[in-house]
């Protein structure tokens, strides 16, 4: 794209997020979220092929929806109170649909269908927007609002999104649709955690986003998008073979690495409150996640399959892709246990 | 005055019946027209007569005029209308019917209509300090749009401007 353009784009991509977050007013969070809409749609296209178009059409219809709900809801809202506050949506109607149009924002079931056919027909940076930046400012406006809302619609839905998450990472063989539903699958335990304990919501889309830009800068250092060029990781860089595998544990929630940090903690507050069999369902369904990360460690770094014998001494190009970021990134997803203590200063 | 604004109302929603049941955006874009002509008056009929004029000339005279020039230049050799096939036919059908049934139950429940209250922008508000300053909300609302609301109005300005790149963007040609 021409440089000037998409400094534009982006700098509309952050300010859209950003009026968000900072809004008190529910005109101005719609406004943001539109405006991230919107400059989505040619970062979405940035690649020149139909399957580009179609993932953007589909970004587009979906989110247009969930806008419009949520415009609904708005003014639902004014009529019955008369007021703007994003915190105070006392009209079940409005807060309800409020909090359907924002869970169709985040990709989370029963709206979770967009997610993997958008971010498969995407190339890998945009898919990386897709399933991080934009998932900032739709959870900052749940945050806010929630208490006001159905919460077994809430637990439903997270209940929901961490079975499909599971059960529809587990015949793929395509990186990109295996992240979108590990994004599924982390949005429904953001969702269950967030009348309980709203800190722990914004902990785990922390280390969440930390790993899954891990995840992505790794693939995209190393052109992988599917399976079976994983399989030839090994060949390329070793070094990122093995952080890929620890990064994966850390994505499925295996002690000692960061990504246990959230599930442990979500889980000791959901039984703090008396509540013992959703935990245990979102705890084994979190197996089926581990599942399929661990079929990616298996293919990638534990086992080297058949091959020629010239395939296995590949000549060393120089590496294009800028890694500047990959080594804090890597870092923070792995080793970030010991300092549990700290989520304090989240509150 | 009630009664007229149901009515304008209820064809409105038929009019967005109309280019929802998916014809050839020829169709779909008089259907919009008679929507947003409806609208205006559904405005108007609330009281809000500078609103609902801005709803015109802006609405309709500016943005509907360069849909239909760029509808008319890529417009097909046998446009889709709502007689000509019979998907479209179907789903305007059940859309026309599902809004009588909204409206049998609208006027099921007691004598009046359930909970509708057409006003409110005629009515005055009460701006200065001194207690004794009277403005009508519609022409206020426009006019706080710029003075209060100029961060709204910076940013309406500039997703206008962003939605030009990503037009040009969108349509670059693509091999």
């Amino acid at each position: 794209m021409n440089p000037l353009a998409l400094s534009l784009i982006l700098t509309t991509l952050l300010a859209g997020t950003l009026i968000t977050m900072m809004s008190s007013h529910w005109l101005t969070a719609w406004m943001g979220l539109e405006m991230n809409m919107l400059t989505m749609i040619p970062i979405l296209m940035k690649t020149t092929n139909p399957r580009s178009t179609e993932a953007a059409t589909k970004y587009f219809m979906t989110q247009a929806m969930a806008s419009m709900m949520l415009m609904m809801a708005l003014t639902i809202n004014l009529m019955y109170s008369g007021q703007w506050s994003i915190t105070k949506m006392t009209n079940p109607v409005a807060s309800n649909m409020a909090l359907m149009a924002l869970m169709t924002k985040l990709g989370s079931a029963p709206f979770h269908f967009w997610v993997p056919e958008v971010t498969q027909g995407v190339e890998l940076t945009p898919g990386m927007i897709l399933l991080t930046w934009q998932k900032l400012a739709p959870l900052s406006l749940l945050y806010q609002m929630a208490t006001y809302t159905n919460t077994n619609l809430i637990y439903l839905s997270g209940l929901l999104s961490i079975l499909i998450g599971g059960w529809g990472g587990l015949n793929q063989t395509q990186l990109r649709k295996i992240l979108a539903y590990s994004s599924i699958s982390h949005m429904g335990w953001m969702l269950i955690i967030l009348p309980f304990n709203p800190t722990l919501t914004l902990l785990n889309l922390t280390i969440y986003i930390m790993l899954t830009l891990s995840i992505f800068m790794i693939l995209t250092n190393t052109f992988t998008t599917s399976m079976s060029s994983l399989t030839l990781m090994w060949n390329k860089t070793p070094a990122m073979t093995i952080m890929l595998m620890t990064t994966l544990l850390s994505l499925g929630g295996l002690p000692p690495l960061s990504g246990f940090m959230p599930k442990w903690l979500m889980i000791h507050e959901l039984t703090k409150n008396n509540s013992i069999i959703m935990p245990l369902t979102m705890a084994i369904m979190a197996l089926l996640n581990m599942y399929f990360y661990m079929r990616l460690i298996y293919y990638s770094s534990l086992t080297i399959l058949p091959s020629t014998n010239n395939m296995k001494m590949t000549w060393r190009f120089t590496n294009t892709k800028h890694t500047m970021t990959l080594p804090t990134l890597i870092t923070l997803s792995n080793m970030l246990l010991p300092l549990t203590p700290m989520i304090s200063m989240l509150e | 005055m009630m009664y007229i604004v149901f009515i304008m109302s209820v064809l409105y929603v038929v009019g967005f019946i109309g280019f929802s049941s998916k014809p050839s955006p020829v169709y779909g874009g008089m259907s919009l027209v008679v929507s947003g002509g409806l609208g205006c008056g559904i405005i108007m009929g609330s009281g809000g007569s500078f609103l609902g004029l801005v709803v015109f000339l802006v609405y309709l005279g500016g943005m509907m005029v360069v849909f239909g020039y760029t509808i008319a230049m890529a417009t097909e050799e046998y446009p889709e209308t709502w007689g000509s096939n019979v998907v479209v036919l179907g789903a305007f059908l059940v859309g026309l019917l599902m809004e009588v049934f909204m409206i049998m139950w609208l006027f099921s429940g007691e004598h009046e209509l359930v909970g509708f209250y057409f006003g409110g922008l005629e009515d005055l508000m009460v701006l200065g300090e001194g207690g004794f300053e009277y403005v009508r909300e519609d022409y206020s609302g426009g006019a706080s749009l710029y003075s209060y609301g100029f961060w709204f109005l910076a940013m309406a300005g500039w997703m206008l401007f962003v939605s030009i790149f990503i037009a040009i963007e969108v349509t670059r040609k693509r091999y």
